[in-house]
């Protein structure tokens, strides 16, 4: 059984035709192409397919298409504007946050939650931020202390 | 004058790729009327096939075909034998190919319109199967009478190495004192993030390509074209990004399938891409595993900390099929012996097929083993001679002049004195008036880690005995600290001639405005692409930002070699570093566009004799760590509050990158010697989800990670450097495990020390 679904995908209005059963991974990847969503494991145990929906950070794949009916989602595509990277993607860039870069678009969604609910996030709040975000490359290090600069960045821009 | 462009931490020339979502991994790939595959897989351990009967599934709404074993050419492939079919099946060009001998085989390919057709189709595949007897014990598979699982090899000895050096019972003789262990070392799952994925089509010259995520373009092109009996010239083989690898990614896992689909369907006229995705439960079961292993071991010491004497018995878990065993088994028969010269020796090592799931490369490639096994008998003997670890190593680890257990010295520029000092210097190790290194007699202070116990830090004694035994009655912590040593090979060993090509072309008028770099070695994350443009730009005389690079295809380029055995800034550096030279020449010599092509060949090596002397490796990298841990005696839960890690490196080409290796290979050791709890029943993988097999979240981290860069000139290596990216892993287990005595005065010699095993440790008195 299909449903039509009224969403808005990083600032852009869709109406689609959705299999019921599909995920709000699949329609992501498939229907709109945007592949900078990750598919890990489809089943919410890496975090890599991690968007906003109503500004909330969610594993995409346990959402259903359905559920997304009237919902806004940002994807790691949403985040920069007009070429203007957001700051925990200069941030991540400048730190050496990404390796294989699989799990960073999960993880940049997940941390943009995180900022814009505490600017000011002390490191133990970044961990607990992250903690549904599976990495294999870096240890992790990086990718805290690229959120930390993102934090001081983003507050030296709107104090 | 330029900046040099070596030594910095330029940012990586793929990140802005990869943090934008632009980055395209193989799953992400999508082209014009795109077929999708899926793969029926064993499910059974061993099994023969029978029957197979695939009339239904190839009548299923949206099935363009169904492949089987009848459908391969040269039903065959493996890295170093070739042993496993491409598919099993009853009907097949290949003897012995009726038979899974792990539950990863694959037996059938349906390819449909969509993903969902393809998997509904298999589920309508009927296999016949007899159960065959189940092999999973290697010590049981060595026994004469115990079912043979290939027809090549006796007693399922897949492969074996010897050493003798001196004469062990002389050397035993001398010691003064004696430590014997048995250390038994868990398998372990690469858990990249990136699934297996590919897409295959015929691309404009003809040639079958396949974009796909490997380690190694040029090989996986021989393996497919071994498969189709096709000539190298027909397949092209393509890297996009790369979702992560860790040696995971070597053996064949998608490759040959996906050429196969894309090249039987055009030979039936439909000439369209085929994709195909696993699952992750496909790749946790499809992908080899680091070999689970046992080591027996003996070593004997003078009183003066002098080693004498050591002898090893290894029995490693090859699984199902060789992959690359033999060599994973070389480097642990080299480093179950550790860092050190030992005048007399005795190492026999063998690799056993099993119906496990193949054992396979995996950072550090069988030296994480061997050295949990030596590192751990250096800690005993340290105790049994009342002699610091620090002490105890430096008094025997491998120099210039020292000879390995091969008979031969190590080639020159060890740094290993100059890592076992940063290392526990860092720690807060110091020399007395005699020059003897002493631990730090109070602890770390961990303001970072959890302060549950209420134990007063700035509390000095000088006894550390007195001092944990003072915090055992205040709480149920109590801590200690671990320190280890290692070493590990640098490129490809035992006479094989190591080579990398690379070509650089320059363009511009009076000065070079753009210099491309074409070069196939995979950057798995780990950095290398931009590393090559750093040394091209370094070369060249030219701003970094002016290199373009062209990477990872076979249709463009010579071949590199494989993203393995910390070799690619090595051999592939060297490579560019020539070919830039040739190319500058020739631009100045008026050249436009001028361009040069650069194969550097390796230092030679030499097999191993029948007493395992030779010169296996022409270079090597060097590593030491010291690690606090909080053990709670209640609980059995291990902190790791603070590791260091010291590694030679030769030259940090881009030392941001290097960092970025030392912190992901200790959280990655520290997930294999805490929590990674692999486990399997009868053949069958239990832990095939992210949520049964559990790595290492932001959570489980050191509180306090530390890397020190130390930088020993590699004589040979590109501006000095030599490979890194293994060496932080390979002692970390060893390291925990010794904080772990320290702290409870319970040996492990198995692990992961998990909870349960820590707390049964400390609880259950041993037999």
């Amino acid at each position: 059984m299909n449903h039509t679904i009224h969403f808005t995908v990083n600032g852009e209005p869709f109406t689609l035709s959705v299999a019921s059963h599909h995920t709000l991974l699949q329609v992501l990847r498939e229907q709109l192409v945007l592949t900078g969503v990750k598919n890990g494991c489809e089943a919410g145990e890496c975090g890599a397919c991690t968007v906003l929906m109503n500004g909330e950070p969610v594993n995409s794949c346990l959402v259903l298409a359905p559920e997304a009916d009237g919902a806004t989602i940002v994807t790691v595509e949403g985040l920069a504007h007009d070429s203007q990277l957001d700051p925990l993607q200069e941030a991540f860039v400048a730190a050496g946050a990404t390796q294989c870069g699989f799990c960073t678009p999960g993880i940049l969604i997940n941390s943009r939650a995180l900022l814009d609910r505490n600017p000011d996030p002390t490191d133990a709040e970044i961990r607990a931020a992250l903690v549904g975000n599976l990495c294999r490359c870096t240890g992790y290090i990086r990718i805290i202390d690229a959120v930390k600069a993102a934090a001081h960045a983003q507050r030296e821009v709107q104090p | 004058m330029n900046q040099s462009s070596i030594g910095r931490s330029l940012p990586r020339n793929d990140a802005p790729a990869k943090v934008t979502g632009r980055a395209l991994y193989p799953g992400d790939i999508g082209r014009p009327g795109m077929l999708h595959m899926a793969t029926l897989f064993a499910g059974r351990p061993h099994a023969r096939i029978v029957g197979l009967d695939t009339a239904a599934a190839g009548a299923a709404a949206g099935v363009v075909a169904v492949l089987t074993a009848a459908d391969v050419p040269v039903n065959e492939y493996g890295l170093q034998i070739k042993d496993q079919p491409v598919l099993v099946g009853p009907v097949s060009g290949k003897a012995g190919a009726d038979v899974v001998r792990f539950v990863g085989d694959q037996v059938a390919l349906v390819i449909a319109e969509t993903e969902a057709q393809a998997r509904a189709a298999l589920r309508l595949i009927r296999v016949e199967w007899e159960d065959l007897p189940l092999v999973l014990a290697p010590e049981q598979a060595m026994q004469p009478g115990a079912t043979q699982l290939h027809p090549h090899c006796a007693d399922n000895i897949a492969y074996s190495y010897r050493i003798r050096k001196g004469d062990l019972n002389a050397g035993f003789g001398a010691a003064d004192v004696v430590v014997e262990g048995v250390y038994r070392t868990p398998v372990q799952e690469h858990a990249y993030l990136q699934p297996e994925a590919g897409v295959a089509y015929i691309d404009e010259a003809g040639r079958i390509t396949v974009e796909v995520a490997g380690q190694w373009t040029h090989a996986d092109r021989k393996a497919i074209a071994h498969a189709l009996d096709l000539p190298v010239e027909q397949v092209r083989v393509i890297y996009p990004a790369i979702g992560g690898a860790f040696g995971g990614r070597e053996d064949m896992s998608v490759q040959i399938t996906l050429a196969l689909a894309a090249w039987r369907l055009a030979q039936r006229g439909v000439r369209r891409p085929v994709k195909t995705v696993w699952s992750r439960e496909e790749s946790i079961i499809g992908h080899g595993k680091r070999h689970a292993m046992t080591i027996h071991t003996r070593w004997g010491a003078r009183r003066d900390g002098r080693l004498t004497a050591a002898e090893v018995r290894v029995v490693a878990d090859g699984g199902a099929y060789m992959y690359t065993s033999d060599k994973v088994l070389g480097n642990t028969t080299l480093t179950c012996t550790g860092p050190y010269e030992i005048p007399h020796v005795a190492v026999d090592a063998c690799a056993v097929y099993t119906n496990n799931v193949p054992g396979a490369a995996f950072r550090g490639f069988g030296g994480p083993q061997g050295h949990f096994a030596a590192e751990s008998q250096m800690d005993r003997l340290a105790e049994a001679l009342g002699m610091d670890p620090v002490e105890l190593r430096l008094r025997n680890v491998l120099t210039d002049e020292k000879l390995l257990t091969t008979g031969t010295p190590i080639p020159g520029g060890v740094g290993l004195t100059e890592t076992i000092i940063a290392a526990a210097t860092a720690a807060g190790w110091t020399q007395d008036v005699a020059g003897h290194w002493q631990r730090p007699q109070t602890e770390w202070n961990a303001d970072d880690a959890d302060q549950t116990d209420g134990y007063d830090q700035t509390d000095n004694h000088n006894n550390h005995d007195h001092q944990r035994h003072q915090r055992s009655i205040a709480s149920s912590i109590r801590r200690g600290i671990g320190f280890a040593a290692g070493f590990k090979n640098v490129g490809f060993s035992f006479g094989y001639q190591e080579n990398s090509y690379a070509r650089v072309e320059l363009r511009g008028e009076s000065e070079i405005e753009e210099a491309t770099v074409y070069i196939a070695g995979a950057d798995v994350g780990q950095g290398h692409h931009t590393v090559m443009a750093q040394a091209a730009a370094e070369a060249l005389g030219i701003p970094f930002e002016r290199v373009r690079m062209v990477t990872s295809d076979t249709a463009r380029m010579g071949d590199a070699g494989s993203a393995s055995a910390s070799r690619l800034t090595y051999m592939a550096g060297n490579a560019v570093r020539g070919a830039a030279e040739a190319a500058l020449a020739r631009w100045r010599n008026e050249d436009r566009p001028a361009t040069a092509e650069h194969v550097f060949l390796a230092p030679k090596t030499t097999r191993l004799d029948h007493d395992g002397q030779g010169l296996p490796n022409f270079a090597y990298g060097y590593v030491a760590q010291a690690c606090q841990v909080a053990v709670d005696m209640d609980t059995g839960e291990v902190h790791v509050e603070r590791f260091i890690s010291a590694d030679d490196v030769g030259k940090a080409l881009n030392p941001q990158q290097v960092t970025g290796q030392i912190e992901g290979a200790v959280v990655q050791a520290l997930g294999y010697a805490l929590m990674e709890d692999w486990r399997t029943r009868d053949g069958q993988v239990l832990t095939n989800r992210l949520s049964t097999y559990l790595i290492p979240t932001v959570l489980d981290i050191p509180a306090r990670l530390d890397p020190v860069i130390v930088e020993v000139p590699d004589p040979n290596g590109p501006w000095g450097a030599r490979g890194m990216a293994e060496m932080p892993y390979l002692p970390a287990a060893a390291a925990v495990c010794a904080a772990v005595y320290d702290a409870t005065r319970v040996r492990f010699t198995e692990f992961p020390l998990t909870s349960e095993r820590v707390w049964r440790g400390l609880h259950e008195p041993t037999g």
